[in-house]
């Protein structure tokens, strides 16, 4: 019990609180370069403040389900470690797998209190900084080379002489799909999930998943339809995170079917 | 005049994209090597340094996979997040859970097209937005840890916060499957082929994104040249 008071001290809280805090610092100095950059571009403010209320409304949930992350490392890691990792860089998915897979290399078996030292505590965290930094080191050394690369690509004009970024954009569409294939890589997953997760053709895997992404899209087509007819441009702020929280509360009900 | 104001706009556009990503660079950089000293930093105070060579002999065993998994993210998403939005969402993370629908989301709400500065803005914006809620939302949390705990731990709402994912996926699955029909449909049945067929890549759902998307966007490229050839001939 003596290394869960120490992981969870005042220091650790401070330590992370502060890397926390720094990179919150660094969210409001883009947001708000953006949104003056935005207005000195023409860009419509009312536009801008529905982008931030719609990210704002859309992230509640997915949060919630972040800080349950939280509170099941906080079991063998402390509270403020994984705070950092998931407020900063991590995934819930990442983080949970990495902290396993070290904790087995250093020797005390698995994810747990009980065998947990203060040297595979800092080996442990320093894995998970490690293993997930992919993108950063990318981002920082060929960030700017790869925009730009993206951004030349997208002005250079086509055979008919348009700006690929007008009418004839085929990037729009590339986003769109390539956002489908995430989408659907998911959906499918769980679809193979009911299928074949405990032997091929077997239909005896978990279909909770599944049930839960069919009611959140009819919760989204109902939205939908209730924007289009009565025009309600407002809905689209709340549609999504509307559609996520009717899911997730008939799965309360539906787990209990299970 | 109008000439005039875009080429303002364009000269005010290139200096914000130019100062956003000496900004991102430091920015990024800094709270890497944070994210890097933090560790040992915790050593100290356990006096308790890093077993460095237990940590190699993990990153090899477990490591090299998010290697890969982290450039395929980087190719695959800068695209879509521009650059302000990038260097946001790769410090903050969840990128696939949040950042990547949410941005999307933001970016059809107003209606901009890709690679333009509306684009820029708005996925910044988004960005910045989502993760100071997730930074709130998860700062509240640890400090009301102990009366929410039960609340949350509960197994009555356990499967609700289970399946935030699916959840998320379906509602953002409705709204672009309903104009991308043939498309999503042909994705989603060979995926679900492999998934069904294939059991063990379920694990791997994060890398199966690649051939998913490349998919996608094959069947979106050939959709885009007959609808140009189609609008070429009319003419």
């Amino acid at each position: 019990m003596e290394i869960l008071s120490k992981l969870n001290s005042p220091f650790l809280y401070l330590l992370c609180g502060g890397i926390i805090l720094f990179v919150a610092v660094i969210c409001v100095v883009f947001g708000v370069r953006a949104y003056r950059a935005g207005k000195a571009l023409g860009i419509d403010v009312s536009r801008m403040k529905r982008v931030i209320a719609a990210s704002a409304t859309f992230a509640v949930l997915p949060s919630v389900g972040i800080l349950l992350g939280v509170i099941a490392l906080s079991g063998s890691l402390g509270t403020p470690w994984p705070w950092l990792r998931l407020s900063v860089i991590g995934a819930l998915h990442y983080e949970t797998q990495v902290a396993e897979a070290a904790a087995e290399s250093v020797g005390i078996g698995g994810l747990s209190l009980s065998g947990m030292t203060g040297e595979a505590f800092s080996t442990i965290a320093l894995l998970m900084s490690f293993c997930i930094m992919w993108g950063m080191v990318l981002v920082i050394f060929n960030g700017k080379a790869y925009s730009n690369r993206l951004s030349a690509s997208a002005l250079k004009p086509d055979a008919a002489g348009q700006g690929k970024t007008g009418s004839a954009s085929f990037g729009d569409s590339a986003m769109t799909a390539m956002f489908i294939g995430l989408v659907s890589a998911y959906i499918a997953s769980y679809i193979g999930q009911i299928v074949s997760e405990n032997g091929l053709f077997t239909f005896s895997g978990n279909w909770l998943p599944l049930a839960v992404a069919v009611i959140a899209a009819l919760a989204m087509l109902v939205f939908l339809k209730i924007r289009e007819a009565k025009n309600a441009e407002w809905l689209d702020s709340f549609s999504v995170a509307g559609s996520m929280l009717i899911a997730m509360t008939c799965t309360i009900f539906l787990a209990k079917l299970m | 005049m109008k000439d005039n104001r875009n080429t303002d706009n364009q000269a005010l556009y290139g200096q914000y994209l130019k100062a956003t990503h000496t900004l991102g660079r430091i920015m990024t950089l800094l709270v890497l090597l944070l994210l890097l000293a933090a560790p040992f930093a915790i050593g100290l105070f356990l006096e308790a340094m890093p077993n460095l060579g237990a940590a190699a002999k993990a990153f090899l065993g477990v490591g090299l996979v998010y290697l890969v998994s982290g450039i395929v993210e980087y190719l695959i998403y800068v695209p879509m997040l521009g650059a302000g939005g990038s260097y946001l969402a790769f410090i903050t993370g969840n990128l696939i859970n949040m950042k990547i629908p949410c941005a999307i989301n933001a970016r059809d709400i107003v209606g901009v097209k890709s690679g333009t500065p509306e684009n820029e803005i708005v996925a910044t914006l988004s960005i910045a937005a989502s993760s100071l809620v997730t930074i709130l939302v998860l700062a509240l949390g640890v400090a009301l840890m102990i009366p929410l705990q039960p609340i949350l731990q509960s197994p009555v709402l356990q499967p609700a916060f289970e399946n935030v994912v699916p959840a998320l996926f379906g509602a953002m699955a409705c709204k672009y499957y309903r104009s991308n029909r043939v498309i999503a449909l042909i994705v989603l049945g060979v995926m679900s082929f492999l998934f069904v067929f294939v059991p063990s890549l379920i694990g791997s759902t994060s890398m199966m994104v690649i051939p998913s998307g490349a998919l996608a966007i094959g069947l979106a490229y050939l959709s885009f040249r007959r609808q140009r050839k189609g609008r070429e001939g009319s003419k």
